[in-house]
């Protein structure tokens, strides 16, 4: 009884150590869980604090939650961060353009994977596990499985969007600021290299005017003028050159990807929006439910501001 | 590649399944478990007779092991289909079900189908919802302009079946439009 009793306490106190931490910066994490653990581990004499623990850590979550939500215009205050990291997964997944990296919602959560990882570890070593305990491990790890594969999804498709506009985030300085250090530091190699690849597969061997990566429109000879055989000759020569060089940069994916923002998106509004305003004097105002299927530019403030969600 | 080709245009079915698995069923648990802390929050205490709220994928993976009965949500029994699908036959807009509804019945209907009743005709009705509603957001395809299409209670599954085509087309118009454009100021 006394072990069981013991390792509940473990992961109430688990939880608890999880809400109070969960805005700690990814610096002091590993010290600072080592510490609340410890903490956690005195608290096992007295079984009663459990449910006064319980009631502290769901306080002190409106307490953090409070001062913050008027500024950030939070959707629902009480939306834990697992549901919050689904929903920008998601937005990231539909979404033409980057959207803001959520680098201390992502940090927060990694520490709770880890911590439960750890706590399954603890727990794995007890030898008198029952039927039931086992179970109980076994759902914690599996739900630890199940986010980290959000996890790793919403990291991917955000690695895909950067690597596919590498060029265009060193020349953009707004999408700069929606991205980590680690992701500017990788887009900048990422430009370098695929540089560094044109330049000694293809461009360089071109002429002059011809031998840099910018977006000028390649040159098309026109079809309707002389018909002389020469012309054709000298002009389908060039033309070969061209649609070769073209075609190969085309299968490298083109040099300047710029996000299309005019990409039609389904929107979800999670509240009643203001009004959207279209081109010709058109206005949309969505309802709480509402959804809807337009092009992204049109709703990527509301996005921003967590009005709507992308489904 | 960071991110898989068939990835990248649209979210994949079991991906929509695993984000309407997080959401919250109740069970009659078979077996006891202390209240326990997972990162979604914490659940339990499970106590055999009492109905508890639990995640749908830990209510999946307790069934697959015979250690609860699932209670099927309201919305999943024949009364409620049966009016959802005379309305969709009889009214222009789509009825009200659950977003999530065609995830959530398919995982229920697979792993618990002795813990609802008349699964047969539950699942005909589905069937038939959901060629009702397929037909009519094809329809919708008629109002499509490069603007906006109002698609309300439209569910998660049914946007992702239509959406490459849906967007595909917006697109095209978007293109048709500022091609127009751009030729009128010449």
């Amino acid at each position: 009884m006394s072990s069981s009793s013991a390792s509940a306490m473990d992961w109430e106190a688990e939880y608890a150590a999880g809400v109070f931490e969960a805005n700690t910066a990814a610096l002091y994490r590993s010290s600072k869980s080592r510490k609340s653990r410890t903490s956690a581990l005195a608290l096992d004499s007295d079984n009663e604090d459990q449910d006064i623990t319980m009631a502290s850590a769901s306080t002190s979550i409106r307490a953090r939650t409070g001062p913050t939500a008027p500024i950030l215009d939070l959707p629902q205050d009480d939306e834990s961060p697992l549901s919050q990291l689904t929903r920008h997964w998601m937005n990231e997944r539909h979404a033409p353009d980057i959207l803001p990296a959520e680098e201390e919602l992502l940090a927060s959560l990694l520490d709770h994977i880890r911590r439960q990882s750890d706590a399954v570890q603890l727990l794995r070593g007890e030898p008198s596990a029952s039927e039931e305990e086992h179970i109980r491990i076994m759902l914690v790890q599996m739900e630890v499985e199940r986010v980290k594969f959000i996890v790793r999804s919403y990291v991917r498709t955000r690695l895909f969007k950067i690597e596919k506009f590498a060029r265009f985030i060193m020349t953009d300085a707004t999408i700069q600021t929606r991205i980590t250090t680690a992701e500017r530091v990788h887009a900048s190699r990422h430009a370098h290299l695929t540089d560094h690849h044109f330049h000694n597969s293809v461009l360089q061997s071109l002429p002059e005017t011809q031998s840099h990566l910018d977006d000028t429109p390649i040159f098309m000879p026109p079809m309707s003028s002389s018909f002389s055989s020469s012309w054709i000759l000298t002009h389908l020569t060039v033309w070969l050159f061209f649609s070769f060089s073209f075609l190969l940069l085309f299968f490298l994916s083109l040099p300047v990807t710029k996000p299309d923002n005019s990409r039609a998106v389904f929107v979800h509004a999670l509240r009643d929006c203001p009004p959207i305003r279209f081109q010709e004097n058109l206005t949309l105002e969505m309802k709480r439910g509402h959804i809807s299927l337009m092009p992204f530019s049109f709703i990527e403030q509301l996005l921003l501001r967590g009005d709507v969600e992308l489904i | 590649m960071s991110l898989p080709q068939s990835l990248r245009s649209s979210v994949t079915p079991p991906e929509l399944e695993l984000v309407a698995s997080q959401q919250l069923i109740e069970i009659i648990p078979l077996i006891a478990m202390e209240k326990t802390a997972f990162i979604s929050g914490a659940f339990g205490p499970l106590q055999p007779p009492r109905k508890t709220k639990i995640p749908l994928w830990m209510a999946i993976n307790l069934k697959l092991k015979k250690k609860c009965h699932i209670v099927a949500p309201e919305w999943l029994a024949v009364e409620f289909l049966q009016s959802c699908l005379d309305e969709e036959l009889n009214q222009p807009g789509f009825s009200m079900l659950p977003f999530r509804y065609a995830e959530v019945s398919k995982v229920l209907l697979d792993i618990a189908p002795d813990d609802i009743q008349s699964t047969d005709k539950i699942r005909s009705l589905l069937k038939d919802l959901r060629e009702a509603r397929q037909a009519k957001s094809r329809e919708g395809l008629d109002q499509l302009n490069r603007g906006e299409l109002s698609l309300s209670n439209l569910c998660s599954l049914e946007i992702n079946e239509i959406r490459p085509f849906f967007v595909h087309a917006m697109g095209i118009l978007t293109h048709l439009h500022r091609d127009a454009s751009t030729e009128d100021q010449l």
